[in-house]
């Protein structure tokens, strides 16, 4: 405060002051808001950024051969067709796997348990999944699925994404169904349905929407992994469909080639990355937009 | 629902399919992988044997076949007798490859820089800190050495081309041997970390006087700037495969027990200084005896029709004595349940 503004006296004084410090707080808001807006702007510059030279280096990369033909060695112009299959398939049957106990897990959770300590336990287990490391699930699935078996196979990569599946789809399920009106569940009990039919024609109708959103944003997350399935299902240079043998997918088969001396290699991790990212991008997309709760 | 079910009889479908029976597996180095994967195309068209090589990692091969979850293993850097007694493992070499110095100097082109090797260790050592050294200066007479800090690179993950490079270091270095050793990765003195050969390169690439170091494959196909180096016979050589294949042929390979030679800084006058093998690691005992036989099949059509392949791709070939001698390895080392052996 200056020297000026104290040399006042009474109601002009206490004006002056209040003058500068709404100026004070005035400059410091606009400061913040500037600081605000910068960050914002570095985030996003930094995703166009990435999603720039994505497409700068994977559109060229990109080509019909990338779909139609296997993984190659250098110099032959091969295509991630196995990548791209083994991918899908262990993505599909990792969520197959993981959602139907995730969606059991967080009914439990909502439905039965909602302040029981053991109740209490498998949300504070479930929390903790969460967050695991996924490369500490890859190890986890190696102890129990490849070593006693003797062998990397694409079912062991499957399990491993089931289990990061399983947490996501526990707490959207969980948030969804805790979201339905008890008056609603009163309603059907006062008809007299069982608990059960209350469950799955009255709360599961109701948090359709938002547990399928869940579902699909486990997908997209399950779909960029690389550390759970190095340990797991490993890799294949050759097209195979077994689940007891290795497993190609594309964030190992990029985590492999990006590094490589040979330009086709490297071009053909450049367009993995690209379709995972768009189709992360698009299961995000689809997840937000279509299955929006209804207002 | 509807994707559930689908996602069910996919699963089922796949397990129903039969797997290809003539397929095997190997895990571990980096650095032979291109070269593996285009023997596998080759062996699949001529001998039907599928192989499935994963890059996970030197270490990462010497583990999955201690563990037994793949065929066989690939390492860059030779496991020790004990520990391949104690598992059961044969050791034999496949390839050999160099590992060159990449530098980062305007003006300065491939090969012209000459690097006299007590100097290389002590760059690395943070004893020499500028390009125009006077020691740099007088091994380059009438080369432009700018007045630039030297910035080295090393990988900053666990590798063979370090255990190579440090190797090799250690062998020219009395200091470096005592003070950093050799390793897949060790405790660098000066320089910053890059992940990857890749990592190296670009890193270099980005800063002026920047060295670093990586395989030969790699300066070749991204047309990096290599250096020459004083061998032991006191020559100054450049990295070309016939200086790799000078060393390789100078290597002490009946004398080495497990195949594990040294070919870092050998006394042929015209040898790259840095030169090292890749092994394979076969259980001796195998628990599936087809494939076993297989791989070995697969090994034994790679030396009779890779060295073409190796060729192209900037490896070297295994000399003939050498492959033959593996050869009879097979057949007395590998044994199935009944003692008989798995190769013929």
């Amino acid at each position: 405060m200056s020297a000026a503004a104290l040399s006042l006296t009474g109601p002009a004084r206490d004006a002056r002051v209040a003058g500068l410090l709404s100026r004070r707080r005035k400059l410091v808001d606009g400061l913040v808001k500037l600081l605000c807006i910068a960050a914002t702007a570095m985030g996003l510059a930094l995703l166009a950024s990435i999603l720039f030279t994505l497409l700068f280096r994977g559109v060229s990369a990109l080509g019909l051969h990338v779909f139609t033909d296997i993984t190659r060695p250098p110099g032959s112009n091969g295509g991630l067709l196995n990548a791209i299959v083994g991918s899908l398939v262990q993505t599909m049957v990792g969520a197959a796997i993981g959602t139907p106990i995730g969606l059991m897990v967080g009914t439990y959770l909502s439905e039965y348990a909602r302040t029981s300590a053991l109740g209490n336990a498998v949300r504070f287990v479930s929390d903790v999944l969460l967050s695991a490391p996924s490369i500490l699930i890859g190890l986890f699935v190696y102890t129990i699925l490849v070593e006693p078996f003797g062998g990397f196979s694409g079912i062991a990569g499957c399990v491993a994404l089931a289990v990061i599946v399983v947490p996501i789809v526990v707490r959207t399920t969980e948030d969804m169904l805790r979201l339905i009106p008890t008056e609603l569940r009163e309603a059907a009990v006062a008809v007299g349905a069982p608990k059960w039919r209350v469950i799955v024609l009255i709360c599961y109708r109701a948090a359709l929407d938002g547990i399928a959103t869940g579902v699909l944003l486990a997908v997209a997350r399950v779909a960029g992994e690389t550390a759970p399935l190095l340990f797991t299902s490993l890799g294949n240079l050759n097209w195979s469909l077994s689940m007891t043998q290795p497993m190609s997918s594309l964030p190992v088969t990029i985590y492999q080639y990006a590094g490589s001396a040979f330009d086709d290699w490297v071009d053909l991790a450049w367009a993995g990355a690209l379709l995972i990212t768009f189709g992360v991008l698009a299961l995000n997309i689809v997840a937000r937009v279509v299955l929006r709760p209804r207002a | 629902m509807k994707l559930i079910s689908t996602a069910l009889a996919l699963t089922l479908a796949a397990f129903t399919a039969t797997a290809q029976a003539q397929q095997i597996t190997g895990a571990g180095a980096t650095f032979p992988a291109p070269v593996y994967a285009k023997w596998g195309e080759a062996a699949k068209a001529a001998i039907g044997i599928e192989l499935n090589y994963q890059a996970i990692g030197s270490g990462g091969g010497q583990n999955q076949i201690i563990n037994r979850t793949v065929d066989f293993g690939a390492s860059d850097a030779p496991v020790d007798a004990a520990k391949l007694e104690q598992n059961h493992l044969l050791q034999f070499p496949t390839v050999m490859g160099g590992v060159v110095p990449i530098v980062n100097l305007p003006g300065i082109d491939a090969n012209k820089l000459k690097l006299p090797s007590e100097l290389l260790a002590e760059i690395y050592l943070g004893k020499i800190v500028k390009w125009n050294d006077p020691k740099l200066v007088e091994a380059n007479h009438g080369l432009p050495l700018p007045n630039l800090p030297i910035a080295p690179v090393y990988r900053a993950d666990g590798s063979g081309t370090t255990f190579v490079f440090t190797s090799y270091l250690s062998a020219v270095s009395p200091d470096w041997k005592a003070q950093v050793g050799a390793a897949t990765s060790v405790k660098w003195v000066a320089g910053n970390g890059a992940k990857g050969n890749d990592g190296v390169a670009a890193t270099v690439k980005q800063v002026k006087g920047g060295i670093g170091y990586v395989e030969f494959a790699y300066a070749t196909q991204n047309k990096l700037t290599t250096t020459q180096l004083r061998n032991k016979a006191g020559h100054f050589v450049a990295p070309t495969p016939a200086a790799f294949i000078a060393a390789a042929n100078a290597g002490d390979w009946k004398g080495a027990a497990n195949y594990a030679v040294n070919l870092i800084d050998t006394a042929a006058a015209d040898a790259w200084p840095i030169v090292s093998p890749t092994f394979i690691l076969l259980p001796t005992n195998p628990q599936d005896v087809t494939h076993s036989a297989n791989v070995i099949r697969f090994f034994d059509f790679a030396y009779k029709n890779g060295g073409d392949i190796a060729k192209s791709l900037d490896y070297i070939a295994l000399p003939a004595a050498v492959q033959d001698a593996v050869r009879s390895s097979w057949r007395s080392e590998i044994k199935g349940p009944d003692g008989a052996p798995v190769w013929k």
